[in-house]
């Protein structure tokens, strides 16, 4: 088994490649590095491993996301290296192709985008490409899959060769320079000096850690200085170290790139140039991206969701209660299993599949976005208000994708330079509206707003974005100081999306809600209807006797103040912190109604319309759920952090339900 | 009776099974799944990253 | 300036130095440097971030880093 590490720079078709070649079910996105993750796959052949790192321009890392293949190099073991590059931009592609070159593992190109390339009347040469970089160079279209199992073949083929790693001299002062590391290395590691050396005088931090493990830090720093020194005198100029390598390499790729290419003018306006025109138009944009979203919420809820959502629910709550019912009489069940299925987990299992088809139209519509390459644009258009509470237009991206969950979404956070704006867009993530708070409005806007159903849920939604916008201004003034916020995306051409893509990225999202639904809202609604089926006083007592209202109770008098002080509405808050979606399943369950119509004709006794919308937007705000406080741990390292985003997740929410609640009733409101 | 005791068995078995995967799952996170999670940067060595900048 | 070129203006980067050290890397990893041809796509309102194409490729970049590109008219 040999493990292979597919690297290439972001948007280059890295992810459809891994698709392609290991044929798993992989998430595919279009804006710069969706691949937060390093992710593995397995080759075709059913041996070897392929591991996805993220799409990077340098082994010299910015961002936390770059920062990951730094490690790998430096901390892995791996056989081969695919390096995907796109014809298009081979100038560019061709510094990463240089320093793996330099690392001195096997490489293997897949040259991708030549029909791109041709467009713009660029003809590449790819045996004199291969010739110059010493590595074999194969043609593939990623999006397609076109020559993908013949780049396999030459991928898991037994032995391939390192390629040239000497094809730039970077002068007499950096040679020298690596030279010297060179002896005093001698020995005492693995990875290749000249790699280290340049990687060093880069000024990558990663390589320096590293160097200092085996060095004193004085020996280090006197020979980057050395270095420095002699260069400049040398070359009788002021530039920096990092310069003066970019500017070697550009000019070894000068040579090869005209040797291998020739080019054409050509003065077609590209397809890309001319949506652009219109979607990032001075005017246009904004009302464009706020269209497009309200599209997005009303095919969510109303056009399209919720009749699907009814039928399902008619199914759930006719045909299939009916025949479970049948099928336990006939095998002769007793009342308790009886109702422990039928009150129980039909109950609080179908509550929540009920959603499905609403949030898998959610997540198609997220998975569209990204993958047409729409998504860099939202940052760029929304760039101006970010900066203005001290983000960048960046961090609209984690938010976007955490309207599907907010786990991906912090973790997204990762493709943000600076690390203040980082953490802030790690804290804030949590307030978008991620799919599993969808069940909950959806059940009450049908109970208590049915007019006026996505104009409410959408107004949730906006809430949560103003009320991060408004977070992030604060913050940036008093927690988070200092540190100024920069801002440079990369606008990839546009795609049309594959249906294939479109309908593997769409399940892979949404497959985590169903299968959640049978695995722990299945556990959890048998937990809860057997707290709501026992007491203190013995088994199959009234409901408001059992102990899950004992436990709702202690807490019911604290949301008094914001219109829900009901056992109920409490008990459902506890097992919302585990699963949002569990919400519904508990309350199907507490009130002991087998559909959601019923439900929700209950629900109309117990609240207001007021304190239905004060509880809806309790659920946003009130707490992070449990995998996603599981994240923010991971992702920022500090418990300091994480209990913070938990602390101030609830004062928000409480003091938000409170002013809409009691000043919705100053205001006559019921 | 058999069958309520072979159904009941298999709700409650299969519940906290389900529960307890869950729990352990979501504290760690998603790097429980990740294959190369020993020597995976990415997610599980955060307190590294730290000291470097 | 590139922040002071009009939408589908052209421009060869004369300097970069006054620019961010970081948006400076970044352009560079983009391919962007002294000497490149680039041109305004398109400005966004209030002050907002400007498109830049250059071979091709198209990237924003916030007008106030923009402002410290010089670039000269071709």
């Amino acid at each position: 088994m040999m493990n292979i590490a597919l690297i290439g720079n972001p948007n280059t078709g890295k992810t459809s490649l891994f698709n392609n070649l290991t044929g798993s079910y992989e998430y595919v996105g279009n804006w710069s590095g969706v691949t937060v993750e390093k992710k593995v796959g397995i080759f075709k052949n059913g041996k070897d491993q392929l591991i996805d790192l993220p799409g990077v321009y340098t082994l010299n890392p910015l961002s936390k996301d770059e920062g990951v293949v730094t490690n790998f190099f430096l901390n892995e073991p791996f056989e081969k290296l695919l390096n995907i590059l796109d014809a298009s931009q081979l100038r560019r592609n061709l510094h990463l192709t240089l320093q793996l070159l330099e690392y001195g593992a096997p490489v293997i190109i897949g040259l991708n985008m030549l029909d791109v390339a041709k467009n713009r009347g660029i003809q590449i040469d790819i045996a004199k490409l291969s010739e110059s970089l010493g590595v074999n160079v194969a043609p593939v279209v990623a999006r397609s899959g076109k020559g993908c199992d013949e780049l396999a073949e030459l991928v898991t083929a037994g032995a391939v060769g390192t390629g040239k790693n000497n094809l730039v001299y970077y002068g007499k002062a950096i040679e020298a320079g690596i030279l010297e590391l060179e002896n005093k290395l001698a020995g005492k590691i693995k990875h290749p000096v000249r790699w280290l050396a340049l990687q060093l005088f880069e000024g990558n931090p990663y390589v320096k850690n590293y160097l200092e493990t085996i060095l004193p830090i004085e020996e280090i720093e006197k020979l980057i200085n050395s270095v420095t020194v002699d260069q400049q005198q040398n070359a009788d100029s002021k530039q920096a170290l990092d310069q003066v390598i970019h500017r070697k390499r550009s000019e070894a790729i000068d040579k090869i790139v005209s040797a291998a290419t020739t080019k054409q003018e050509n003065k077609k306006v590209p397809l890309t140039e001319k949506v652009d025109m219109v979607v990032t138009n001075k005017f246009l944009g904004i009302p464009i991206f706020l269209v497009l979203m309200y599209v997005m919420f009303m095919l969510t809820f109303d056009w399209l969701g919720f009749p699907l959502s009814d039928a399902l629910d008619s199914f759930l709550s006719g045909p299939l209660t009916s025949g479970i019912t049948a099928a336990l009489a006939a095998a002769g069940a007793s009342t308790f299993i009886k109702d422990l299925i039928l009150d129980g987990i039909v109950a609080g299992v179908g509550g929540v599949l009920v959603f499905v088809p609403q949030i898998f139209i959610l997540f198609f519509f997220i998975s569209l976005l990204e993958d047409s390459g729409y998504m860099a644009r939202v940052a760029l258009v929304m760039d101006r208000l970010m900066e203005s509470v001290g983000l960048n237009g960046k961090a609209f991206i984690p938010m976007m994708i955490g309207f599907g969950c907010n786990v991906p979404g912090i973790m997204a956070a990762r493709t943000i330079e600076t690390p203040k704006e980082r953490l802030m867009t790690i804290l804030l993530t949590p307030l978008m509206s991620c799919s599993a708070r969808l069940p909950v409005y959806a059940l009450f806007v049908g109970a208590f707003f049915v007019e006026q159903k996505a104009a409410v849920v959408l107004s949730l939604y906006v809430l949560g974005v103003v009320i991060a916008l408004i977070l992030a201004k604060v913050f940036s003034k008093t927690l988070l100081k200092g540190e100024t916020s920069v801002f440079v995306i990369e606008l990839p051409p546009y795609r049309l999306p594959q249906a294939r893509a479109l309908w593997r990225s769409t399940w892979d999202k949404g497959k985590g809600f169903v299968k959640k639904a049978g695995t722990f809202i299945f556990a959890g609604s048998v937990l809860i209807w057997l707290l709501a089926y026992a007491g203190p006083e013995g088994v199959n007592v009234s409901m408001d006797d059992s102990y899950l209202a004992l436990l709702g109770g202690i807490f019911a008098p604290l949301f008094a103040p914001i219109g829900f002080g009901t056992w109920q509405a409490s008990a459902s808050l506890f097992t919302g912190f585990l699963a949002k979606e569990a919400i519904i399943s508990t309350m199907n369950i507490i009130y002991f109604v087998p559909d959601e119509a019923s439900l929700q004709g209950l629900l109309a006794a117990h609240y207001t319309p007021l304190a239905a919308y004060s509880f809806m937007a309790f659920i946003l705000l009130y707490i992070p759920c449990l995998a996603t406080v599981a994240t923010i741990y991971k992702e920022t390292g500090s418990r300091r952090w994480t209990a913070f985003s938990i602390a101030y997740a609830l004062v928000i929410a409480y003091v938000l339900s409170l002013v809409i609640y009691q000043g919705g009733r100053l205001l006559g409101l019921t | 009776m058999i069958a309520n005791i072979l159904i009941g068995g298999a709700i409650f078995g299969y519940a906290g099974w389900a529960f307890y995967r869950f729990i352990k799952k979501s504290k760690e996170g998603k790097c429980a799944a990740c294959s190369i999670q020993s020597s995976c940067s990415s997610n599980c060595s955060v307190s590294q990253e730290k000291k470097i900048k | 300036m590139l922040g002071k070129l009009k939408t589908g203006e052209k421009g060869r980067i004369m300097n970069i130095a006054s620019a961010d050290k970081f948006v400076r890397r970044r352009l560079l990893d983009l391919g962007i440097a002294e000497g490149s041809e680039v041109c305004v796509k398109c400005i966004l309102p209030f002050g907002g971030p400007v498109m830049v194409e250059s071979c091709g490729q198209c990237i924003g970049i916030r007008r106030k880093e923009a402002l410290r590109i010089e670039v000269e008219r071709v």
